[in-house]
């Protein structure tokens, strides 16, 4: 455990080698907030208006719930997987007495860790600026599911990013086309982190909602909302779950059919 | 005119050397081409399903405010065509590989900017201009909007290459800083939408001060008509300033230039 506890300490201070770096990636994150805010905002001018499900106050909400929810579930450091094994990295880990799922996995927690400091940062001075009407959850039970989503979330997104990270084992240079195509595109459309799902026709909203992308997201932030309660809660809870527990199980057979592919490219 | 002709073939050399490299993997460029596709796909299709439940947006129709999307991703994409080198500049200055482009009897800022142009836009350039062509017709433009329309796309792409040099020197004077260009590309994002969806002053900033609406806005609002002659005139003046600004840069940054690692 304590090997893992220096990982985190390590990963969390690598962060700050770049300042300006990690700054500008942070002011990043804060533009498309302020876009998504506008537009909604611009949408919902009339706070009594309810389109898509939404007042102002919870459209608003969602916006600013982004900012936390992406911190929590879309910041990881496993990105850097895919360079790894594309470029023969991988191999210094395989002799380390460490276990590389448990190595990212607490680099993505450290990443977590830094990157909701600076987003509840990010959110307390827009929220001042910006002023948006909000709706605080205050129901201890919404909460606690809240924060099992986020969990869930994370550990989904987690998989995926191994998922995809595994195709250099077989086609090295498609490393970083798989990566933005699954990451940045679908990830980016499809987790509500745009826009909310709900803004679809209900026949793609369930086609969208059966994939394990809007778990990412949409989900948690409905959850926090109050917007999915009873049983379309524990209905979402268990697609979620199981999308996990699938995901799970496939990133542990294709690493291990990987690993046995893997040519150490580059070493 | 003899120079002209020079760099020109210089860039079609360098394009063809760059369209080499990225056909040589095609399932990669497949990968590309896909995700870019899909992403432009779901943005039309998110704005399209938006305004059908709310009916406008800050007062445009649903083909007015798709045709914004479609000149933001015409300015983004031409200049992602043109200008890609930039994206492959940055580890030029740190690992001093620059001093090659340097010691070149060519412009080294010709090359860095325009050096490989990206055969994944170049692909989507067609089916983009073609949708340009079908919504901005169903706008009814007149004559004269049109060619507003396109001497301030023309305009907006001054701009983005004013831009793009400003990256190129900032990569030149802070080594720090990886990903200036992404900052740019989410800047230009505001440009998604109608401008008029941003409330002041960040409106004001987006237009005049990183002219972000002028690069994009602008030219959507001339082929609908709803730009006055002082706003068309502002904007040229505006692209050309922003343009020898961005060259006193990069002749500023060049002098700070190190050769670090090299």
């Amino acid at each position: 455990m304590n090997k893992y506890w220096q990982i985190f300490k390590i990963s969390f201070q690598q962060e700050f080698a770049y300042k300006i770096n990690f700054i500008m990636w942070r002011i990043r994150n804060v533009f498309q907030i302020i876009i998504t805010f506008f537009l909604w905002s611009t949408i919902f001018n009339d706070p009594n208006q309810i389109i898509f499900g939404y007042d102002r106050t919870k459209i608003l909400t969602y916006v600013f719930a982004l900012m936390i929810v992406r911190a929590l579930v879309l910041s990881a450091r496993a990105v850097d997987v895919s360079s790894d094994v594309a470029e023969g990295n991988l191999s210094n880990y395989l002799v380390k007495p460490i276990s590389y799922f448990k190595y990212w996995l607490t680099r993505d927690i450290s990443s977590k860790a830094l990157n909701l400091s600076f987003a509840a940062v990010e959110f307390s001075a827009l929220f001042l600026i910006l002023r948006p009407s909000f709706y605080f959850q205050t129901d201890p039970f919404v909460l606690l599911s809240f924060l099992i989503s986020i969990v869930i979330a994370a550990l989904i997104y987690f998989c995926i990013l191994f998922l995809i990270s595994a195709v250099p084992f077989w086609a090295p240079e498609l490393g970083w086309a798989s990566q933005f195509l699954v990451a940045i595109v679908l990830i980016e459309f499809l987790s509500g982190a745009l826009f909310p799902i709900d803004v679809l026709p209900l026949t793609l909203q369930k086609i969208v909602m059966s994939t394990p992308f809007p778990y990412m997201i949409f989900f948690p932030v409905q959850v926090y909302l109050g917007k999915i309660t009873g049983m379309a809660q524990i209905q979402g809870f268990l697609i979620s779950f199981t999308w996990l527990v699938v995901l799970w199980f496939s990133m542990k057979h294709v690493w291990n059919k990987g690993l046995k592919a893997y040519q150490a490219f580059g070493r | 005119m003899q120079k002209l002709k020079y760099y020109f073939k210089i860039w079609w050399l360098l394009t063809r050397d760059s369209f080499s490299a990225v056909l040589g993997q095609r399932v990669a460029l497949a990968f590309f081409l896909t995700g870019k596709i899909l992403r432009f796909s779901f943005f039309v299709g998110f704005l399209y399903f938006l305004i059908q439940g709310t009916k406008s947006l800050a007062g445009y129709s649903a083909s007015q405010v798709i045709f914004f999307f479609l000149i933001f991703n015409v300015i983004d994409i031409l200049s992602q065509f043109l200008f890609r080198e930039v994206y492959r500049f940055r580890p030029k200055i740190v690992t001093g590989d620059f001093d090659l482009t340097l010691v070149k009897p060519t412009n080294a800022l010709f090359i860095s900017l325009m050096g490989g142009a990206d055969v994944i836009d170049f692909l989507t350039i067609p089916p983009l201009l073609f949708a340009v062509y079908y919504v901005g017709s169903l706008l009814n433009p007149t004559a004269l909007q049109v060619i507003l329309f396109l001497a301030l796309t023309l305009n907006g792409l001054l701009i983005a290459a004013a831009f793009h040099i400003a990256v190129l020197s900032l990569a030149i004077i802070s080594l720090e800083i990886d990903h200036t260009i992404m900052i740019y590309r989410d800047l230009t994002s505001f440009g998604r939408f109608p401008i008029d969806i941003y409330r002041q002053p960040l409106q004001g900033i987006l237009t005049y001060l990183i002219p972000v609406g002028i690069m994009i806005s602008f030219p959507a609002r001339a082929l609908m008509g709803l730009v006055s002659t002082p706003g068309v005139l502002i904007s040229f003046a505006i692209g050309i300033l922003a343009f020898i600004i961005s060259l006193r840069f990069w002749n500023f940054a060049l002098k700070k230039y190190s050769s670090a690692s090299s």
